[in-house]
């Protein structure tokens, strides 16, 4: 396991290094795995490229009006800074109707001359998109080329190819993300190719996209768009993987970190996906991705009492800097690693990944909880067990409404808990649910990076239909999701990545007809209308408790999904194993649970598959600190996780 | 009381009702519920009817509502032999339980061991409830009967069993009778969600401790208002507008709000205002009173949504005016109204609070219907559009485009999907150029739209605010006003009542124009930082002219891309133009 700084100016590089730093020749990999959060962070720090936008005559400003909506439901200030800005938006007289019909054609002389004044312009892409298109592409596709014979070197992205389904605005603004990214992303892929060939790097690199699939670094510009907030989606597949080998297929991930808690929902051993993710205000992406929710809740977040008098903990947060008060960086908020810190719940004396000081400043963050807790008249003990107690519940809410919210029992689900902070407070969090099995991945710290190990080549295709499922002509829906299928298998075959078998899957969105929600039904390409009434009733009465009788259903679209299985290495499992044995604490040390009780300290690398200990307990490694609270137990399984589980 | 127990009964209780919203928002047939949020969810104190905790995701507008109408149900309640197990309450009536008579209210109890505990209850927006245009919005109605069918409170459900002859009795008189059974089946399961949640929690800490809870949480948002307003210097603030007509008579209605701020206590007091119109411009005091709390949580977003932050708070709204509706006044106009209130709250309190104070928004949800046979399936369909506009600028920043209303978070429909469902066409649908208001901070602009017929239609507006523009504040200018045109036949049209119209016949072809209005300006618009006014310009949003002469800047065209010019704003020159258009210092008020 190895970490080095990222290198914004050619973040290429970064990657580069790590190889050199673990001393690796690249020549002897037979295949490289990366995620990057390039992209996230172009998105969210609008850093991405100067593109312009080009729309039907009357829609210049699709993209910056959005839906009538505001920031926040109460807050009246702030505006949004779309990707394009209005300058670079313009239009061209063209139109088609829903049918895909066209209306009025595309005004080619005008759309020239436009190419052509942008062609002296600094842009580097150019997005189209044309209301219905979807149904439709002709237009956009012509728009292309036109745009390309005047400038060959822009990246030109059509909204038709990036998002095949109505709703102007996020189709619109998905393809925005897209041209946004694309020179960024495409400069990236180019380089880091450049760099491995140099280094003799011949095989393929994969590279981790958002739907918790692979893509070959050659398609990856392409798909700029769907590298979005890849990272969380990695460790959802890490976790889901783990859990899976570990004999548990439904499943709550929560990687809690410095200032945030995501949480997401693994079903079957699939984790649910989300068809639209608003990445900022009204910036949403229209692409499947997995559906991970994030809380301000992390080791950084602080404690106050509100106005009324009661104590609260985050959204706020300390961050990296200044940081918890214990980290001695001019921190002032007392945070949940302070509290941590004071209860003797991470270890004082070997402060994980600090390189700036060699022991936590627990007398400044035991003044601090003093502090906060005397108008409530708490002590230091107990105003950090309260503040551990109230940010517990503030995750352990989330974690149900993800559950909850879809129709499920969390009591039926397994916890796998990961990132820095997960571990300290899984147990609660477990407890708070009544989740009966929790999981602490060998390495929780770096779960995402096990992520891409265990991930496929993926690529989604949807297609919006918007009719009845009854009276359609025979063979309607089977004729898209084939073509679909087509599709995805060409692009799949073009990746030149060596697979063990490619799996294909079929949903339609479906809905009661007037209904704007939908839902996902699984399906196959021979079932019948009334197969597919039905398919849609039973995931409804799953989803509602009930249907709503002879109200018509409706297919709003047709999606596949093409998987390229890849062969991959197996996980080496310890052979040693010590069955039924307790381990021997490396130490002992007061630890605070509603008292201070002398605890067992291990250490990680000393729990072998078989071992069993009780809570409480704290386990040590350098990526993280566990927590198994009194009452609960503790066991090692075959592949090392430690499964905890209320005694 | 044990903080940490208060504060996860709190958070537990929220989420209860927050449940009840998503459950909800996800099952309901009506796309004003499902797309547009337009419901709410709360636990009442059976006693009070005081708000215990409200839902996270429904309209704002509800915000205190639902308090009122469950305060004014209890005694109905009680005459009728109180409620019991198994029973749920119905009503839709305005004058009762506020807005319009498509917000339906159920409200359920909830029983410990036989022991009333708490009341259940939600609202949720039906889409059409009869009465004389589809979808309640009737610019022209004289009294309620013409909005619809009035449902007095009564019980729904006895013993468990639904009052079916009553439901029949319901479905007989709208116009989407199968969507309405969808969505009262939706209404009446999600207290299902709402009782599972609160029997867990009694499970766990007993109804002592959960009472305890309660009063406590109330006490301390009572103190967290308190010294919200403490902050605001002591005074009275007034502030007058103006509604350009009722659809009916025109002349036009005032608004009139004087705020006094004395310590920890808040009066409003609506002395002045129009009595109640012959139109539809008219909403029940119960409303009246929400939408100052709505104005007040976009000061103070912090404040939490309970009963107790509603305490320090008084009102005077004179019986019989536009904002105190009695029968039969018609209240169709709610959607417009509301938003008014919200707006002179905010005009008071910007004398006392500017720095935390935005302008006037669009103030006006100016709702479009169309209505008629879908030509390809012969069904009946009501397409709703309601205005979006822009947000008044404030201290923090300029103000937002196409914003919905400050009562709301209601969305647009996407043009493709309304072009699917619907026989309609939009022309375009963009910003309204020019229309915020000037300010060092500039107000948003509004919206424009126009939305052509492709069968024989009926179309119906009911907006405001033509003759009396979104307000700045500080010094900034007032946002560019409504203005609907109406083109039938091939001839443009305004109609008598600028942007009000009841059903007018359209056919193929025939369209509508929209422009929303703005947002007010905040500050002078002399002081606006030159750059913004550059870019002000090159996005189109602000001509040169204005640039030149409200903003004080010195502008040159520099290029053109093909026909769009590419403005310089020249800084030094703007400096001596700004210097020789400022007035000289004013004494500080």
């Amino acid at each position: 396991m190895l970490k080095v700084p990222s290198t914004p100016d050619d973040p290429s590089r970064g990657l580069i290094d790590a190889l050199q730093a673990a001393g690796i020749a690249p020549s002897a990999l037979d295949v490289i795995l990366h995620g990057t959060t390039i992209a996230t962070n172009a998105v969210i720090e609008r850093r991405g490229a100067r593109c312009a936008l080009i729309t039907t005559q009357g829609f210049r400003d699709v993209l910056e009006l959005g839906r009538r909506d505001r920031q926040r439901m109460y807050g009246m200030t702030g505006v949004q800074q779309p990707l394009i800005p209005r300058e670079m938006r313009w239009e061209v007289e063209e139109r088609l109707d829903h049918t895909g019909q066209v209306l009025v054609p595309l005004d080619e002389t005008r759309l020239r001359a436009l190419a052509s004044a942008l062609a002296a312009e600094e842009i580097e892409a150019v997005v189209v998109s044309f209301l219905h298109a979807y149904a439709n592409n002709r237009h956009e596709e012509r728009a292309r080329e036109i745009l390309r014979e005047a400038n060959p070197a822009w990246e030109i992205v059509i909204s038709s190819e990036v998002v095949r389904e109505y709703y102007e605005f996020e189709r619109t603004s998905t393809a925005a993300v897209q041209g946004y990214l694309q020179p960024l992303v495409s400069r990236y892929a180019r380089n880091l190719t450049a760099k491995l060939e140099q280094m003799g790097f011949d095989r393929q690199t994969l590279v981790m996209q958002s739907n918790g699939g692979l893509v070959p670094l050659a398609q990856l510009p392409g798909r700029a768009a769907n590298i979005v907030r890849s990272g969380p989606a990695a460790g959802v597949m890490a976790a889901a993987r783990l859990a899976a080998d570990a004999g548990f297929d439904h499943v709550i991930t929560g990687d809690m970190g410095g200032t945030s808690y995501d949480v997401a929902v693994v079903v079957k051993g699939t984790p649910r996906i989300a068809e639209t993710t608003e990445l900022d205000f009204r910036i949403p992406l229209r692409l499947p991705m997995i559906d991970v929710h994030t809380i301000g809740a992390g080791g950084g977040s602080i404690a106050y009492i509100d106005r009324g008098g009661t104590l609260q903990v985050g959204p706020r947060s300390a961050g990296a800097v200044p940081g918890p008060i214990c980290f001695g960086r001019g921190g002032t908020g007392p945070t949940v690693t302070d509290a941590n810190a004071v209860l003797g719940r991470i270890n004082a004396d070997q402060p994980i990944g600090m390189k700036h000081l060699a022991r936590l400043d627990v007398a400044a963050a035991r003044a601090a909880m003093g502090a906060l807790g005397q108008p409530l008249s708490l002590d230091v003990e107990q105003t950090a067990e309260a503040i551990l107690t109230i940010v517990n519940h503030v995750m352990a809410r989330r974690t149900r409404l993800m559950t909850v919210e879809q129709g499920h029992d969390p009591r039926d689900f397994a916890l796998v808990v990961f990132g820095g902070a997960g571990p300290l407070h899984g147990a609660a969090i477990m407890r708070e649910v009544g989740i009966r099995t929790m999981l602490l991945p060998p390495h929780p710290g770096v779960l995402c990076a096990l992520g891409c190990a265990v991930a496929d080549i993926r690529y989604d295709l949807s297609r919006t239909v918007e009719r009845p499922v009854l009276g359609q002509p025979d063979g309607f829906v089977r004729d898209i999701l084939a073509g679909q299928h087509r599709d995805g298998e060409a692009r799949m075959r073009a990746s030149g990545t060596e697979l063990e078998a490619i799996e294909v899957s079929h949903a339609a969105e479906m809905s009661y007809q007037g209904q704007i929600h939908t839902l996902r039904v699984p399906i196959e390409p021979s079932w019948t209308g009334s197969e597919l009434v039905a398919a849609f009733e039973a995931v409804y009465r799953k989803e509602y408790g009930n249907t709503l009788g002879t109200v018509p259903v409706v297919i709003v679209s047709l999606k596949t999904a093409v998987l390229g299985v890849r062969r991959k290495p197996v996980m080496a499992v310890p052979t040693a194993a010590a069955e039924g044995a307790t381990p021997a604490p490396r130490t002992r040390r007061p630890v605070h649970f509603g008292r201070w009780i002398d605890t067992p300290i291990y250490d990680r690398a000393d729990l072998l598959p078989g071992m069993r200990f009780d809570g409480p307990a704290i386990v040590e490694q350098s990526d993280t600190t566990s927590v198994i609270e009194p009452g609960m137990t503790a066991r090692v399984d075959a592949h090392t996780n430690i499964l905890i589980e209320v005694a | 009381m044990d903080p940490v127990t208060l504060a996860v009964v709190r958070g537990a209780l929220e989420q209860i009702a927050d449940e009840m919203d998503l459950h909800l928002i996800r099952a309901a047939l009506s796309p004003i519920i499902s797309e547009t949020n337009d419901c709410a969810h709360g636990l009442y104190d059976p006693v009070t009817g005081e708000t215990i905790a409200q839902g996270g995701y429904g309209l704002p507008m509800f915000l205190a509502n639902m308090q009122f109408t469950v305060q004014r149900l209890i005694p109905i309640a009680n005459e009728a032999g109180g409620f019991r197990e198994g029973d749920i309450w119905i009503c839709n009536d305005p004058y009762l339980s506020g807005t319009h008579l498509n917000d339906v209210v159920l409200v359920s109890p909830y029983f410990v061991d036989g022991k009333l505990f708490a009341l259940f209850a939600n609202t949720g927006h039906w889409m059409d409830m009869g009465g004389s245009a589809p979808g309640g919005w009737v610019p022209t109605a004289r009294e309620i009967h013409q909005e619809g069918i009035i449902i007095p409170p009564l019980r729904l459900y006895e013993n468990g069993k639904r009052n079916d002859a009553l439901v029949a009795m319901i479905t007989a008189n709208v116009r989407l009778p199968q969507q309405l059974l969808g969505d009262l089946a939706a209404m009446t399961n999600v207290f299902a969600v709402g009782r599972r949640g609160l029997d867990a929690l009694i499970a766990r800490y007993g109804v002592g401790t959960l009472r305890a809870c309660i009063d406590e949480m109330m006490r301390r948002s009572e103190a967290e208002m308190r010294s919200y307003i403490a902050e605001i210097p002591d005074g009275t603030y007034r502030i007058e507008d103006y509604f350009d007509n009722d659809g009916v008579d025109d002349t036009r209605l005032t608004v009139a709000l004087a705020i006094t701020v004395s310590g920890s206590e808040l009066q409003f007091d609506f002395t002045g205002t129009s009595p109640a119109s012959r139109g539809p411009m008219n909403i029940s005091d119960a409303t009246t009173r929400s939408l100052c709390f709505v104005a007040l949580k976009h000061i103070f977003p912090d404040v939490p949504v309970n009963g107790g932050a509603f305490r320090p708070t008084q009102f005077t709204i004179p019986k019989g005016c536009i904002l105190s509706a009695a029968y039969p006044s018609a209240v169709g106009g709610t959607t417009d109204v509301t938003q008014r209130v919200v707006d002179v709250v905010f005009g008071a309190l910007a004398q006392a609070i500017p720095a935390q104070t935005p302008a006037a928004p669009f103030g006006t949800t100016g709702v479009a219907t169309v209505s008629g046979r879908h030509p390809r399936t012969g069904q009946y369909f009501v397409a709703v559009y309601p205005y979006p506009g822009g947000y008044g600028a404030s201290a923090a920043s300029d103000g937002l485009v196409n914003g919905t209303p400050p009562g709301s978070m209601a969305k647009f429909m996407s043009v493709e999907m309304s072009e699917h469902r619907y026989p309609v066409r939009f022309r375009y649908f963009g910003i309204r150029e020019g229309s915020g208001g000037a300010g060092r901070h500039r107000g948003g602009c509004g919206t424009r739209y126009g939305i052509e017929s492709l069968s024989d239609t009926l179309v119906s507006i009911l907006g405001d605010r033509v003759d009396h523009a979104p307000f700045g504040v500080q010094g900034g200018g007032p946002a560019a006003p409504n203005n609907v045109q109406i083109e039938t036949e091939g001839r443009l049209w305004i109609p008598p009542m600028r942007s009000k119209a009841e059903k007018l016949p359209f056919g193929p072809g025939d369209a509508f124009h929209l422009a929303s209005p703005g947002g007010g300006g905040f500050g002078d618009p002399l002081d606006r930082d030159p750059t913004l006014v550059e870019a002000d310009l090159n996005g189109g949003v602000v001509d040169l002219a204005t640039a030149e002469a409200v903003h004080g800047v010195v502008a040159t065209v520099v290029r053109t891309i093909l026909d769009r010019p590419v403005y310089r704003v020249d800084r030094d020159r703007t400096q001596e133009r700004r210097s020789a258009l400022a007035p000289a210092p004013a004494p500080i008020a």
